[in-house]
């Protein structure tokens, strides 16, 4: 503990971070004119962090004092996040009105774009591309997400990164790419403009490419990032393409022009805006992992843990879901927007639901721990892309009330699954960290190529060697899973709900999104109870476990901090209407407070709300799921995987509960289950690489060559032959530069001789 | 002719003439100073003896070689502060043939300016030693070589100085001259001292065939230039500027004693700003010439020849708008010969040198295409005055970046090395700060944004564009049929673009071997502080001097130096 307190004393050195924004306070700014700095701060660090690392790597203050740029990046970070308090703290409960006044700052005019005519005159534009900031309810909580998230996982990093010895001088390029990453997410969710979000889009893009290849010697990790970076780019030149739709529209990609009335007075064409919103859409299907372009997702999982916590689970990922729940003002009918875009809403539902129960199936199947996250990060972005599917086709029908609530439901699931599954992430990295320290100390080092230290198979037990850990991992999955009253049950039920009454009561075709996302949750139920027993329960699978130990500074603390916000986060918000807050933007009422005078009201009324509502179809639906996702997925679970501690071992007092609960199932034999034909195809991901290989090797690759050939042929030829004329034309000339006076001054007669016949030509 | 005018130097003409007094002070002290020595006069029958200080043996603190620098650097500093400050001030007349305004001030500073750079990098391409010691019997050939070169150096610190004082001292009056007559004859004043700065080492070969040849088509061209000065002054009787313009104006038709005489002065003019045919001893001369001389000779030495341009071909023959000059087809057509002979014969030099002095050949073509259409008459007084400012802009910044990439080549030649690219070998891996800085430089001179180099280029096709462009058809249904009728002035713009993309492939190429080759086993480079401090300068204006405030200041000031220029 010692030296874990000495470790602690390091954050001395990011005060001087932590004083310019009460500094500045003190000289009179306000939250706004600060929000700069939540984007500007890392901006200045990211640099400082990579520069430093390549003068200093080795130095003893460097290493120690600084980790390697970790505690810059950190203090950095603690300036995003406090400014980002402020801003929250400032606008949460005096959101501007929907409409121009969100653009709360606006400091530079930067390009105004002249447009070229058909007559050939150039004509000024209001197309103005400035530098903003835009707030709403969602960018508040997605900010708030984002910077405490990047906060607490850096903090993380520190214990995660710089203990472990292949990293070694390597940190400072972590550190720096992390921060990078950092003000592209800060900066995509204040952007005021489309073309901002964009640009920050695009920096999230690379640093994920960067940090996912951080081992880059590791032939997997290589070929990761580049399918990540590759997969990702289709979907951008969708987003690309929708953003110059969007363009032609409005003639403008800022956000307080074009919500301002996105029908234009009922003169946009909605088949236009229909293909500009789902080329919008694609773009947010790459980024946020959904089918068919899911792919680079669990291959991301080579990159650090970290990372993996960070941008593959916690914050860009969600950027698809922001972008989508941005395009609420051009389908909500009520508020100008154009009618006629169902079938928007519908396709975004289907993808979600078929995404969810597809990436859940895969889960069954995977024995890598952060891969079971991966899958379970799809599934769930995918109820939530459910949800705002739901909630557009509730938008354009004005169905204003289930729009408000689905829409706040699938948001504050954003809030709660980011919670989660970031710490969810952490955890699995101390787990990962540990057993991997473990190893390496029984077997000093050596064997390591056959041993894998995310393998579920090794562990075991490890509910009395990891208490914290543990408890965290217990907390997150059930927040993942929906248990009653714990954190995701109260955004999950929300979206469920809501889905099957638009198939009940409106749209027939809705029953499809539905009734995935129903047998989804009792899959999620399932598999992430799996992954807990599997790790956790039962006796130790490999001699390593016994040798494992929970001590690594730096990892404990954000563990403890989201284990709270996860357990009983969910509840508080939901108490105070976060559904409701969440939609404020759009029509939802706005404020965070308790529905009743007094809290045990509050309490009976949102149990009430949440157990026995009113309309019968959505009580059938409610408990369905609790019996799904409490009940039959991880009593499953425990039959297969559960299992007592060895004897003598003890874990923290609901954990242990737990454990030997899941013990008394007895257990069940999967083997034959477990090699049929569909636990081979779900082990293979469903085939979808190899059909994508083979779809790419047929198409694209032929054209590649072709393209490389016409390359290398036409467009170089041209340039070679440019080239070369001009060398032999610059050899020609020069002959002229003799060396000799005499020829000299001949030219120069040949050029008076020229001027005078020139002038005497003009003359006569 | 205009009487010459009584120059009374009173307090005030004093300061109106303050740059060119200091530098004469410079010129006064570098000759008197290092000669002060220690002699008494002894007052007959008494023992009294009073120090006369000249004559006897020199004092200690006078003693040093490296003392004109000095006072050079020192003159420099002070006049072009001086100059720098007087931009604001309103215009004064001096004794009738010179006027000092913004426009002279600005290019008083600008000239100034270079020579200041190149003073503080003659500290170290001509270093002065102390204490040097004189060869003795039994040292070897090579040791007494360099001894004796040592104590040439030394002793050839005040010829150099005082010739570059008196170029600064040429063209700053040459600036200021409202009398074509005063114009020429500063002009050579400032030619010949470069002549023989082309030509100080006199040892090397080469510094002494290329500063002959210099002189020899200099001196063809001025005679000529000076005969059709005769020529103007038969037609008109007097060679004041305004009255020529005055007379020109009037005139009915074309005169051809003016028509010629205007002619024959393009070809001395032609001369100083190397435009094509009449460039040809320029590459030699740089080549041969110590690399800030060079430099000189690239940035002030052709500034001089476009002021002469602008007083000769603006003020006294400028068309009336609509108009076609009689001059414009053949200005253009020597612009678009001058640019691409440069940019065709730099494609192939192997010295570093030669290729920016073709790259400066062809930075005049895009200054004379400018100049030119403001000759076609299409410009009228705010086409003109954009033109003029992106030409003084252009003048201005080249100073960084042309200069600066002779000093890198400067610094080069302190080691001994600098004429062929070769020597710029793997320089980024030795010297990371220098090559960078070339980096900027060659960048900045093929015309990339944000630089500055660009910034000027910008300004320069946007006159020519904005002129031209409005010729096109507006009913032009398409860009072929809008090709078909634009003026083709507009096709002056298309040929600097073109030009520019042919450039780039040499100033890149010297990136390349820069950062991409193997260095070659060479002495080290010197420390030389202080030239190095005038690169890094020079770097960082070649940035601020492209976007933001500092751009901004030098524009506007630019534009009130014009406003000056064009009444």
């Amino acid at each position: 503990m010692g030296e874990n307190k000495s470790e602690l004393g390091l954050l001395v050195y990011i005060i001087p971070f932590l004083a310019i924004v009460p500094a500045l306070h003190s000289q009179g700014w306000d939250s706004s004119e600060s929000a700069i700095l939540i984007v500007a701060v890392p901006f200045v660090t990211f640099p400082v962090i990579l520069v430093a690392g390549q003068l200093y790597n080795g130095h003893e203050t460097w290493k120690d004092k600084l980790k390697e740029g970790g505690i810059l990046a950190l203090g950095a970070l603690g300036t995003s996040l406090m400014a980002a308090i402020w801003l929250v703290y400032d606008y949460f409960d005096a959101l501007p009105d929907f409409g121009d006044q969100n653009s709360i700052a606006h400091w530079l005019e930067w390009v105004s774009f002249d447009l070229l005519q058909s007559d050939y005159t150039l004509t000024s534009s209001k197309n103005i591309l400035g530098v903003g900031v835009w707030v709403d309810s969602l960018t508040l909580m997605l900010l708030f997400v984002a910077t405490f998230l990047c906060f607490l996982i850096c903090w993380f990093s520190l214990g995660y990164m710089n203990t472990d010895p292949i990293n070694d001088d390597r940190n400072h390029r972590f550190y720096g790419e992390f921060v990078l990453f950092a003000l592209g997410m800060f900066g995509m969710v204040l952007a005021d403009n489309f073309l901002w979000l964009f640009i920050f889009w695009e920096i999230m893009g690379l640093c994920s490419y960067l940090l996912i290849g951080f081992y880059y010697w590791k032939e997997s990790a290589a070929y990761a990032a580049k399918k990540a970076f590759l997969t990702t780019r289709v979907g951008d030149v969708f987003l690309m393409v929708g953003l110059f739709m969007l363009y032609d529209i409005y003639g403008s990609l800022e956000f307080s022009v074009i919500f301002h009335d996105p029908s234009l007075h009922g003169a946009v064409d909605s088949t236009q805006l229909f293909w500009a919103l789902l080329m919008m859409f694609i773009g947010a299907v790459g980024k946020s992992a959904q089918f068919p372009l899911h792919v680079w997702l669990p291959d991301a999982m080579e990159g650090p843990t970290p990372v993996s916590a960070l941008i593959h689970a916690a914050t860009m990922v969600n950027a698809g879901l922001y972008l989508v729940a941005r395009m609420v003002p051009f389908v909500d009918v009520g508020h100008h927007g154009v009618p006629g875009l169902e079938d928007l809403g519908l396709i975004i539902a289907y993808v979600g639901g078929i995404t969810a129960f597809m990436a859940a199936a895969i889960a069954f199947v995977q024995n890598d721990i952060k891969k079971v996250l991966a899958y379970s990060t799809m599934s769930q972005l995918a109820y939530i892309f459910t949800g705002l599917g739901a909630a557009l086709w509730f938008y354009n029908h004005d169905e204003h009330h289930a729009a408000v609530v689905v829409f706040g439901a699938s948001m504050f699931h954003l809030f709660n699954h980011a919670m989660a599954k970031g710490m969810l992430f952490m955890a699995s990295g101390s787990v990962i960290h540990e057993v991997h320290h473990a190893h390496d100390h029984l077997h000093h080092g050596d064997g390591h190529h056959d041993f894998d230290p995310q393998d579920m198979r090794n562990m075991g037990g490890l509910a009395s060697k990891m208490p914290v850990t543990a408890t965290a991992m217990m907390v997150g999955s059930m927040s993942i899973i929906g248990i009653p009253l714990i954190g995701g049950f109260w955004s999950k039920e929300g979206i469920i709900a809501e889905t099957w009454l638009a198939a009940l009561d409106h749209e027939p075709l809705m029953i499809g999104p539905a009734i995935l996302v129903l047998l989804t949750a009792g899959m999620t139920g399932f598999y992430m109870s799996r992954m807990w027993f599997m790790t956790f329960a039962g006796e130790p699978k490999s001699d390593v476990v016994n040798h494992v130990h929970e001590e690594t500074p730096w990892i404990k603390q954000p563990l403890i901090i989201l284990t709270a916000i996860s357990a009983f986060g969910g509840m508080a918000f939901a108490l105070l209407g976060a559904t409701d807050y969440l939609s404020s933007s759009y029509g939802g009422s706005g404020h965070l407070r308790l529905h009743e005078s007094t809290l045990l009201d509050s309490i009976i009324y949102k149990l009430e709300y949440a157990f026995l509502p009113k309309n019968q179809n959505l009580r059938i639906v409610g408990w369905t799921t609790i019996f799904l996702s409490f009940i039959v997925g991880p009593i499953f679970a425990a039959r297969v995987h559960g299992g007592q501690l060895a004897k003598g071992e003890s874990a923290t007092p609901v954990v242990s509960w737990l454990v030997s609960l899941s013990g008394k199932f007895g257990s069940q034999d999967v083997t034959s289950l477990s090699e049929s034909d569909l636990a081979e195809a779900l082990e293979n991901r469903l085939y979808f690489d190899e059909l994508y290989e083979g779809v790419l090797a047929k198409t694209v690759i032929p054209f590649a060559a072709f393209a490389a050939w016409f390359d290398r042929a036409v467009i170089d030829g041209v340039i070679k032959q440019i080239e070369s004329n001009s060398v032999s034309g610059s050899l020609q000339v020069r002959t002229l530069t003799t060396g000799s006076a005499r020829d000299y001054i001949l030219m120069t007669a040949v050029g008076m001789l020229s001027i005078i016949v020139l002038v005497w030509g003009i003359s006569s | 002719m205009t009487s010459l005018g009584q120059l009374d130097l009173d307090s005030e003409t004093a300061f109106t003439l303050l740059p060119e007094l200091v530098m004469l002070a410079g010129v006064l002290a570098i000759i008197v100073i290092p000669n002060l020595g220690d002699a008494t006069f002894r007052l007959p029958l008494t023992r009294i003896r009073i120090p006369i200080l000249v004559g006897g043996s020199r004092l200690e603190s006078t003693n040093d070689p490296r003392l004109p620098n000095r006072i050079a650097t020192l003159t420099f500093s002070v006049a072009f502060a001086a100059s720098l400050l007087m931009i604001d001030s309103s215009s004064e007349e001096v004794g009738g043939l010179l006027r000092s305004d913004a426009f002279s001030r600005l290019f008083s500073a600008i000239f100034i300016g270079a020579l200041l750079l190149v003073s503080a990098a003659t500290t170290h391409r001509i270093p002065a030693k102390r204490n040097a010691a004189v060869p003795k019997d039994d040292d070897s050939e090579n040791t007494a070589s360099r001894k004796i070169s040592v104590l040439m150096d030394n002793r050839r610190q005040v010829d150099f100085h005082i010739l570059l004082i008196m170029v600064g001292l040429g063209m700053s009056l040459m600036a200021m001259s409202t009398n074509l007559f005063m114009l020429v004859v500063c002009i050579e004043l400032a030619s010949l001292s470069t002549y023989v700065l082309v030509a100080f080492h006199k040892e090397e070969e080469v510094g002494g065939e290329a500063g002959a040849k210099y002189f020899i088509v200099g001196s063809a061209a001025s005679a000529v230039g000076i005969y059709g000065m005769s020529l103007l002054y038969l037609w008109a009787g007097d060679l004041a500027l305004d009255s020529l313009a005055t007379k020109w104006a009037e005139m009915q038709g074309l005169d051809p004693f003016a028509a010629f005489g205007i002619g024959l002065m393009m070809v001395a003019f032609g001369f100083k700003v190397s435009a094509a045919p009449f460039h040809l001893a320029a590459p030699d001369a740089y080549s041969g010439a110590s690399s800030p001389i060079s430099g000189l000779l690239a940035t002030a030495s052709k500034a001089m020849g476009f002021v002469a341009l602008f007083r000769v071909l603006v003020m006294i023959t400028a068309p009336d708008y609509g108009e076609e000059s009689s001059w414009f087809l053949m200005l253009a057509i020597i612009a678009i010969i001058t640019m691409t002979w440069g940019n065709l014969a730099a494609l192939t030099s192997e010295n570093p040198k030669r290729m920016l002095a073709y790259s400066s050949v062809a930075h005049a073509g895009y200054m004379l295409a400018a100049i030119s259409v403001i000759g076609s008459g299409l410009a009228g007084e705010e086409g003109t005055k954009m033109i003029l400012i992106a030409i003084t802009f252009h003048l201005a910044v080249l100073v960084l970046f042309k200069l600066g990439a002779f000093l890198v080549l400067a610094l080069l030649e302190t080691g001994g090395r600098g004429h062929r690219m070769e020597d710029l070998h793997g320089l980024g891996r030795k010297e990371p700060l220098i090559a960078g800085s070339m980096f900027l430089f060659m960048l900045s001179l093929a015309g990339v944004p944000p630089l500055s180099g660009f910034l000027s280029k910008l300004l320069m096709v946007n006159g020519i564009v904005s002129s031209s462009a409005d010729t096109g058809s507006s009913s032009a249904t398409d860009v072929y049929s809008w090709m078909d009728t634009v003026d083709p002035v507009f096709w002056l713009a298309a040929a600097i673009v073109i030009n520019s993309a042919l450039s780039l492939f040499y100033y890149l190429r010297l990136s390349l071997v820069m950062f991409f080759e193997e260095p070659e086993k060479s002495p080290k480079i010197k420390s030389a502080s202080s030239l190095r401090m005038a690169i890094m300068a020079c770097s960082i204006l070649t940035v601020l001097c492209g976007l933001g405030p500092v751009s901004e200041w030098l524009v506007s000031l630019v534009s009130t130096s014009i406003d000056s220029l064009m009444g």
